[in-house]
This record gives C-alpha cells, sequence and structure tokens, in this order.
C-alpha cells in the first residue's frame, strides 16, 4: 500500500517570553492509507504537537516549524498557503478532539453544523446536504437523526457528542482522520462503542487514522502500528504485537510495566517511573530518558542512541541495542 | 469477626433540582468498610459514586440513612462533635490544581489541618511535624516554602496526600486521587498509598472509573450504577466472576494493554448512554440496557441480597446467572 501521509524529521517550537520550548523535535514517521498508527506517549511528549502540525492548527507565532516536512499525498504540508489548506483541512484530513462539547458550537443546531461542514467542500444543495447531514448521523449510529439534526450540543451526551464529531468529520470522506485522545473524556462502557465504531468506519471506508493517546488499553484495542514518544522524540516504533510483546526501549517497558493489568497478582508493585520528564526549555542533548531510566550508561548523557532496527518494522533510539552494547545483559543493572 | 471501622446503612443523598424535581445521586446503599482494607467503589459518571463519598464522611448532609463510625451515628452529632471525628476523616480530591491554594505556601496548606485543630504547642513543633509529612511522601524540607505553581500533577497529588496525614487519620476518602495524572505518574503515587496504608494501618475508600487500578489496590470493591450499589465482593471474586450484568458489561469493556488478547476477547457492548438519575422509575435501575430484563425488572427494585460468601448482588436474575442457565 502507498504511502498517504510521510513525516520527514519534523521539529516544531514555540518562542515563549521565557526562550524556546522545542515540543517536537526531530519526528519521522509515515501512515500507509487506510492504516491506523498510534502515537503514545506521557502529557508534553510533543504527540498533541506533532498531530496539529499536521492540520497547521498551531498558532504561529508563537509555534513555528523549525525543521522538516510533512508530506501528504506527496505534497509539503509545511510550505502550504493558509487558502491551500482550507482544501485540505476537513476534506482530505480530518480530526476529532478529546473533548466534543468545546469543539462543537453551543449556539448552533447539531444539523446546521454538519450542513456547513458538507457545504464547505461539495457541490450540493441545501436540501440535498440536509439528506447527507442525516445520512452522516445514520453512520454513526445516532438514533433518529432527522430528530436529532434539530437539537443543540448540550441535547447530547458525551458519547453522543463524539459520535456527531465523527459524523462531522466524515462528511467529505477524508483520506486521514486524526484522533486526539478521542476516548479519554468517556466513560468505559461508552469509550468501547466509540472505539468500535471507529473501527467500522474504517472497515466501509478505508479511512487511515493517526490515533493519540496515552491509554495503552486503547492502543492494543484499535491500532495497527505504535509510536512511542517522549520528550518531543520517537523512542520507538512497531507494530501493535511487536511493541506488546516485545518492547526495546526501556521507556516503552516502563510504560507497559506501570499500568495494572487484570492478571496481575496484586501484590505485586506497579513498576512506577521515578521523576519527572525532562524541560524542553532545555532539552537534553543526549537520551531525554536518560535521567529515569535504571539501565542508563554514560554515554547515554551526552549521545543519543542511534536508529536500531529489530524488523523491518520495528526500531528504536536505545544504546543498549548497539551492537556493542550487546555484552550489556538485559537483567543487570548498569 | 472483625468489627467494621465504618458501617454505611441505606445511605441516601437527593438534590432538589427545581420544579419538583429531585436528583437521587445516592439512593439507598449499604455497605461495611473494615479496618486497614482498601474498599473501592466504582461506575460510570453520574452514578453517585463520589457523592456517595462525600455523604459518608458528611461532607454532604444525607437525605436520610446512617453512617456507624466508633459506634455512634455521625449524622446525629453536633458541630463540636463532628469536629473531633473529623481528625479521623480525611480526603484526596481528584484535581491536584483546584484542591490546593494557589496564594498559600506548601508549609501552610500542610499545616492548615493542625491549625484548625491546634495540633501542635509550638511554631518549632508545627514546622517539624510539616517536614516529616513532606519527606514521607517523598518530598523534602526545600518544598516547604514554595507554592503549588512551582510543582507537577503528581508533586501536588503527594502534597495533598501530606495533608491528608497531618492528623493521623484512621479513614482517607480517595476520589479519583490519580485520574488527572500521566500512567507513569499514577504508577508512583498508587504505591505510595499502598507503602503509607501499611505503615500506618489507614482505611481507604478509594473511588476511581479506572477498574483495572482499582482492581489492584482494592480489597474488596463495589459498583455503583445511579445511585444503586449494584454489586459487591472481594476483588478477586468481582472481577473472576462478576454476576450483575452490568458488572459484567463494564469489565468486558475495559481496553487490556494486550494485543491478543483484545482480538479475541468477547465484549458485552451496552447499548445507549446512562438514563438519567432525576424522579427514577421505581425498577431496576439498568434496566433498558440489559440484556436480560424481563417484566419483573421494570415493576420493582432488586434487593441487594447476599448471594453468595461475601459476595452481594442487585438482580431479579442473578441465581439464574449463577447457575449459568442465562447466557
Amino acid at each position: 500500500m502507498g504511502k498517504l501521509l510521510e513525516v520527514k524529521d519534523l521539529a516544531v517550537s514555540f518562542q515563549t517570553y521565557f526562550g524556546e520550548v522545542e515540543a517536537v523535535r526531530g519526528v519521522s514517521f509515515h501512515v500507509d492509507k487506510g492504516e491506523t498508527v498510534a502515537l503514545v506517549g506521557e502529557s508534553g511528549c510533543g504527540k498533541s504537537v506533532t498531530a496539529n502540525s499536521i492540520m497547521q492548527l498551531l498558532p504561529m507565532p508563537p509555534a513555528f516549524y523549525k525543521n522538516g516536512q510533512i508530506l501528504f499525498e506527496g505534497e509539503d504540508i509545511v510550505k502550504k498557503s493558509d487558502k491551500e489548506m482550507q482544501k485540505i483541512r476537513g476534506n482530505k484530513i480530518s480530526m476529532i478532539f478529546q473533548d466534543p462539547m468545546t469543539s462543537l458550537n453551543p449556539t448552533m443546531k447539531i444539523g446546521k453544523q454538519i450542513i456547513e461542514g458538507i457545504l464547505k467542500h461539495q457541490k450540493l444543495s441545501r436540501h440535498e446536504a440536509k439528506k447527507k447531514a442525516i445520512e452522516m448521523l445514520e453512520l454513526v449510529s445516532v438514533p433518529q437523526p432527522e430528530k436529532r439534526i434539530n437539537q443543540y450540543p448540550h441535547e447530547f451526551s458525551g458519547g453522543m457528542r463524539q459520535r456527531v464529531m465523527i459524523a462531522l468529520a466524515m462528511v467529505s470522506n477524508p483520506e486521514l482522520l486524526i484522533a486526539d485522545e478521542p476516548t479519554t473524556a468517556l466513560d468505559v462502557t461508552v469509550q468501547a462503542q466509540i472505539l468500535d465504531l471507529m473501527k467500522q468506519i474504517q472497515d466501509k471506508l478505508g479511512t487511515a487514522i493517526i490515533l493519540i493517546t496515552h491509554d495503552l488499553g486503547v492502543v492494543a484495542d484499535i491500532s495497527d502500528r505504535v509510536i512511542v514518544m517522549y520528550a518531543g522524540k520517537i523512542m520507538e516504533e512497531g507494530t501493535t504485537d511487536e511493541i506488546f510483546k516485545n518492547p526495546k526501549h526501556p521507556y516503552t517497558r516502563k510504560l507497559l510495566g506501570s499500568v495494572p493489568r487484570l492478571d496481575m497478582d496484586r501484590n505485586e508493585s506497579l513498576h512506577s517511573i521515578e521523576g519527572t520528564p525532562p524541560d524542553l526549555y532545555r532539552p537534553p542533548k543526549g537520551c531525554p530518558f536518560f535521567d529515569r531510566c535504571d539501565k542508563a550508561m554514560v554515554i547515554c548523557k551526552d549521545h543519543m542512541p542511534n536508529k536500531e532496527y529489530h524488523s523491518d518494522s520495528h526500531y528504536s533510539y536505545c544504546w543498549l541495542n548497539h551492537p556493542m552494547a550487546k555484552a550489556a545483559d538485559e537483567g543487570s543493572e548498569i | 469477626m472483625v468489627e467494621p471501622l465504618i458501617s454505611v446503612r441505606n445511605v441516601k443523598k437527593y438534590f432538589d433540582v427545581g420544579k419538583g424535581k429531585t436528583l437521587k445521586a445516592v439512593d439507598g446503599i449499604s455497605f461495611d468498610i473494615y479496618p486497614g482494607e482498601t474498599f473501592g467503589l466504582v461506575g460510570e459518571s453520574g452514578c453517585g459514586k463520589s457523592t456517595a463519598g462525600r455523604t459518608i464522611i458528611r461532607l454532604y448532609e444525607p437525605t436520610d440513612g446512617e453512617t456507624i463510625f466508633n459506634g455512634r451515628n455521625i449524622y446525629e452529632l453536633s458541630r463540636h462533635e463532628m469536629q473531633e471525628v473529623r481528625r479521623d476523616f480525611q480526603m484526596i480530591f481528584q484535581d491536584p490544581y483546584a484542591s490546593l491554594n494557589p496564594r498559600m505556601s506548601v508549609l501552610d496548606i500542610i499545616a492548615e489541618p493542625l491549625d484548625i485543630h491546634k495540633a501542635y504547642k509550638n511554631h518549632r513543633e508545627r514546622y517539624n511535624r510539616v517536614i516529616e509529612l513532606l519527606k514521607l511522601v517523598g518530598l523534602n524540607e526545600e518544598h516547604a516554602q514554595r507554592f503549588p505553581h512551582e510543582f507537577s500533577g503528581g508533586q501536588r497529588q503527594r502534597i495533598g496526600i501530606a495533608r491528608a496525614l497531618a492528623l493521623n487519620p484512621k479513614f482517607i476518602v480517595c476520589d479519583e486521587p490519580i485520574s488527572a495524572l500521566d500512567v507513569s505518574i499514577q504508577a508512583q503515587v498508587v504505591n505510595l498509598l499502598k507503602k503509607l496504608q501499611k505503615e500506618f494501618g489507614l482505611t481507604y475508600l478509594f473511588i476511581a472509573h479506572d477498574l483495572s487500578m482499582v482492581r489492584y489496590i482494592s480489597d474488596r470493591v463495589g459498583v455503583m450504577y445511579l445511585g444503586h450499589m449494584m454489586e459487591l465482593a472481594t476483588s478477586e471474586e468481582l472481577y473472576n466472576n462478576p454476576i450483575h450484568p452490568y458488572t459484567q458489561a463494564l469489565l468486558s469493556a475495559i481496553p487490556i494493554p494486550d494485543p491478543e488478547i483484545q482480538r479475541n476477547r468477547h465484549r458485552i457492548m451496552l447499548e445507549g448512554d446512562v438514563p438519567s438519575p432525576i424522579d427514577p422509575k421505581p425498577n431496576c435501575r439498568f434496566v433498558d440496557r440489559c440484556r436480560h430484563a424481563t417484566e419483573r425488572c421494570r415493576r420493582e427494585t432488586p434487593e441487594f441480597r447476599e448471594i453468595k460468601e461475601n459476595h452481594f448482588v442487585a438482580c431479579h436474575r442473578a441465581d439464574e446467572i449463577l447457575r449459568g442457565s442465562l447466557k
């Protein structure tokens, strides 16, 4: 399958009163047609900034692209003007957000909001657009769509609002859907419904999805590939099975170990990661995970590790995986 | 048989929402909490778990029912007597940003309970106690003079925990103490809570919606839905043999961080959303979303009864589910 999106060495910074915050520091990855890629990491790791820069949604200034390219269908998004972006945004690439209440206009009926989105990108009459809006609500399983399009967002529950957001995002049948923590604000049973819905829609329409989340359970549920980010850099990437079964980076291992599993013994203590992520005003020269890593070596402090491949689809940035570090036993602490 | 530390009996908390309507946030729940244990209270948003936690320690005045602590019903105590009891009850809140006064130094925040209960003789003693508490939660002396905005979420939650421990309480209500934190920090806070429990023999009421975390930290777990307790059992029992159809659905909806299990497991999908808790009908609260609902479930509220030893459930069809005749 062809590459739909290719991010090459992307660096995004924010100019603030105190200096430059390097939120994303050289990130490269790609998304194929119809697949789901998860961007995983903790708050401040740059996952949302990466996603927002694909949509050119970052306020500029203070944000600016420092380096890199974002190739969507072969064209560089970084170089696009506002006008050109408007043709892509909501049409070829759509986005859904964490909090569906703040992303819908509270003073506008649901139907009108969807119709507005349809008319923006498609040459349809108002009547046809309304029919299409009802179809879209049916697609996302909102009951009684004819009645619901005349209601306001506050008359919808959290799960229903997220369905409306998905309908809104899917109106022009985009190639790529960016979902920024789409289920974080929802209850587990509703979360399961929404994840199911996203899978169904993907099967039906063949949309590629970039899923941004910190919930590893959600990742295991719907993604094909996983990218683990930390302090503005990619630490590890692989297929979902590779990341969960055979994590190569200590951070990925720790992250997986810090979630309690249902089959875990209750007397075991959770593997917490001591300390906090580094300050991105002055990002560390070497591996950013250095001071929280229990396997850190002298070299980690000042030198960023190279990319080491473990399979065609699986790579990580860690000195432990360097051929010369093989002597360092997995279990031993250095 | 160990005496329960706290016995909650038929506690109700209604809110008047105007126009003669009543929101029944907590509608008659009963359970015991034993000394030294962690009692987990789970449920989805709006099920009344936080209201229950607050009503039990009388932060909210109850509409009905009683909570027995040290042989006395705390709802009948006078204001003065209540203040004595409050020493033994503390609370840790969900939002570590909203629960610390931004204009107070960490020293004053942690010392506030000591100030209110006049628990020190002189300034030296007050200061020393605060430093002792800071060290207990993994912070140090230099943090005492700083202000909340200088701390990360995880550190703020530690400050909240230090404040809760200041008066050597017996019972702490933890209201979603970790849901605002990152996963790696969550583990830090949970490990800290467990350590402190061992050290001081604390009893927790742990309110959360993260079911895998609740299973991990709790000895016994109660599942709430729309103000009613649906099921209560030890956490092993509840997670291995859930009886109530709601608990079953809830557990099957938890995403498991393992792609292989996730692909092959059977999920019970719940249709629709949680109905409104305003003026609910006298039936099983879960009836509209239940796979096994019958006429009887629409007519009467099922009784909360012990179906196996230490396993309580409120469902008319529990016996059939237990026998395995319902699939």
